[in-house]
């Protein structure tokens, strides 16, 4: 099974060493990288580190912190893993959702003589808004400490406590070294009062579990195929089958599937994530939603979202452009309901007249018509950015008013 | 292994994102494996049709075989082809002597950029993959280009889901990387399924292959058997060489690769 994962943290808590540890134990390092980085490490005068595997600009190895998100991948011994490596400093918050947003899995890095900083809690909040349930906590540099088994239970203490305020429950925790290997890839021999799994192991029990969801297809675009209108687009979720009754939002269109094409081949059905094409003898547009005229998608001119800031500010009032699947409608910003403090989740004010960059709230958004879903329902659907002549923010759906 | 269907899909899903985004994008051939690969894509994402231009960047240093192979793939696949020359550098004799970065940046980067102010092209398709090199690991999949061609790697855009941002002031271009995500071996693996057309300079003749190809003089083989593609599939299970290896110009100092990228290199 392919699994996605996300290594959140701190600046300097050792995400991309962890990571770098673990490409290293896995001998997924390729032959002669270990030098080069020696022989890079020796020209800019700096100690060789497993980071160095993963933060290949100049200047992240001159400053010695993760700019901009990695994506490496190793295989374990059931699991393929995609790791994505983040970026722990405040600024790159735009790069470390970059790399969250397609993880299944999150494991958080906490530093053993530091324990929760401004990223932890924040890096927490953001994995919480993208929907990842399965959490997992590295306690690192347990060398730092002297492997002392009390300094692990009481950040585990501490970090608990911020993970339950998030609503994450029964966590597992990881006392380990990620700079030295111990419970990272291998079990340590230097915390013998440690009887739990390794990093490796407890990833190596990850399933995902797809539970069964109503169909929603989004539409790309409209092809000429053969002198035949072919509508192509993706299956967000659900199942396609030819000959199903199918409505189209917010165009209101109806039809029936009549058929289901890809190159050379046509299909009886299609699922989740399958790229195909339909022929409908209707005409739809790019950014319609397409579903079971038994389990249709509702358009919706108005909804309540939960949303990070990257841009500089966003004030009540504000016409932007809001992008859900492959729709883009223009918006504007109703009401801004509370203002939620992104280091701890707490609301940090009711109605305030704007926010600002790495902030988060509740909003209310007013748009043209298009086809969302809640988040914790239909997450391909219930998800959106926000567009000011760049990508500035990013968001989830609450609550629909249909 | 990454699931081959995963992969394909979630290519075509990114060409007709870009297809539907831009006026007028246009796709990268190098002729090796996996442009070839991106290109049967292409085939696949638009029921048989490339309906853009493919741009093939010639330095006059490719293998002679590299042009055969182009010539019959384009004629077979009815391509729109283009061909990227930096004539006045080649006219000046321009060749790897002059240093990899220099050569690398006069005979690809700026016959590519020459190409594109001539046709207008706003989006680039491009066969890169994070697994290659360290540098192309921190690509987006949409990725903004200047009009002076420079990536600024420091400040890349939020991309989230699969909302890649496509907005282009004038005189500037996208970079769309369609295949960001698949490993070496999942395109070996996809070239075996498929039965796509891949140039036989791959297939090891007397314990010597090409594992990635580029321009002649800075282009080396490896030490294999394997001669057919049963044989590279298996060889890369278990090798623990780079794929780049033979590739002159990644090596010649440290950071080559980001500052040739930063000005605009694939």
């Amino acid at each position: 099974m392919n699994i996605n994962v996300v290594i959140v943290g701190h600046v300097d808590h050792g995400k991309s060493t962890l990571i770098g540890r673990l490409l290293y134990d896995s001998d997924s390092i390729k032959e002669g990288r270990v030098e080069e980085i020696q022989k890079l490490a020796e020209e800019y005068k700096k100690r060789f580190e497993f980071a160095y595997f993963l933060d290949s600009f100049d200047d992240e190895l001159k400053e010695e912190r993760t700019i901009d998100t990695t994506g490496v991948m190793f295989k374990g011994e059931k699991n393929l893993y995609s790791i994505t490596d983040v970026p722990g400093h405040k600024e790159f918050i735009k790069n470390m959702l970059t790399g969250a947003s397609h993880a299944d899995v999150a494991v958080l890095v906490v530093a053993a003589d530091e324990g929760i900083q401004e990223q932890t809690g924040r890096h927490t909040f953001l994995i919480h808004m993208l929907g990842i349930k399965q959490l997992f906590v590295v306690v690192n540099k347990m060398d730092a400490v002297g492997y002392r088994e009390e300094v692990f239970q009481d950040t585990r203490d501490k970090v608990a406590q911020l993970l339950a305020s998030f609503g994450y429950q029964d966590v597992p925790f990881i006392p380990g070294s990620a700079m030295e290997g111990d419970n990272i890839y291998k079990s340590s021999v230097r915390m013998e009062w440690y009887k739990g799994p390794t990093l490796i192991e407890v990833l190596d029990e990850v399933e995902i579990s797809k539970e069964p969801k109503p169909l929603r297809f989004v539409v790309q675009d409209t092809y000429k195929v053969d002198s035949e209108s072919v509508v192509v687009g993706r299956i967000e979720s659900g199942t396609l089958r030819k000959g199903d009754s199918v409505v189209f939002q917010p165009s209101g269109v109806r039809g029936k599937i009549r058929n289901i094409r890809v190159f050379q081949s046509e299909l009886q059905q299609a699922e989740r994530g399958d790229s195909i094409g339909i022929v409908v003898d209707r005409e739809v547009k790019r950014g319609d939603v397409c579903g079971l005229v038994e389990a249709p998608p509702i358009p919706t001119e108005e909804f309540l979202g939960e949303a990070v800031l990257l841009g500089k500010s966003l004030r009540a009032g504000d016409r932007l452009e809001l992008r859900c699947a492959t729709r883009r409608v223009s918006c504007q910003i109703k009401e801004i309901r509370e203002k939620i403090n992104s280091e701890t989740g707490e609301v940090m004010g009711r109605h305030p007249a704007e926010i600002n960059e790495n902030e988060a709230a509740t909003i209310l958004f007013a748009t043209a018509p298009l086809v969302v879903e809640k988040f914790s329902e239909i997450p391909e659907l219930g998800r959106f950015v926000l567009v000011k002549d760049k990508n500035i923010g990013a968001g989830v759906v609450l609550e629909t008013t249909n | 292994m990454l699931d081959l269907k995963d992969l394909e899909n979630q290519t075509i899903y990114i060409l007709r994102e870009a297809y539907a985004e831009f006026k007028r994008p246009a796709v990268l051939w190098s002729t090796g494996k996996d442009s070839t690969t991106m290109l049967w894509l292409c085939k696949k994402a638009f029921f048989g049709k490339i309906p853009f231009p493919v741009i093939h960047i010639d330095t006059g240093y490719k293998f002679k075989q590299m042009y055969g192979f182009r010539d019959s793939i384009a004629r077979e696949w009815g391509l729109d082809l283009v061909i990227a020359k930096n004539q006045e550098a080649m006219k000046e004799g321009v060749g790897p002597r002059d240093g990899k970065f220099e050569c690398c940046t006069k005979l690809k980067t700026e016959a590519l950029k020459k190409c594109l102010e001539e046709n207008g092209f706003d989006a680039l398709i491009l066969a890169i993959r994070r697994d290659e090199h360290g540098i192309r690991a921190k690509e987006r999949y949409f990725s903004p280009r200047d009009e002076d061609f420079k990536w600024n790697y420091k400040d890349q855009p939020l991309e989230m889901w699969d909302q890649y941002q496509s907005i282009t002031e004038d005189k500037t271009h996208t970079r769309v990387h369609p295949i960001l995500h698949w490993r070496e071996l999942d395109v070996w693996e996809y070239v075996k399924q498929e039965k796509t057309p891949v140039n036989p300079m791959y297939f090891a003749r007397n314990g010597k292959r090409y594992r990635s190809l580029g321009c002649e003089p800075c282009t080396s083989t490896i030490d294999s058997e394997a001669s057919t593609i049963d044989e590279i599939v298996e060889e890369l299970r278990v090798t623990r060489i780079a794929e780049r290896s033979g590739r002159a110009q990644d090596k010649e100092k440290a950071f080559t690769m980001q500052k040739l990228r930063a000005l605009g290199y694939m």
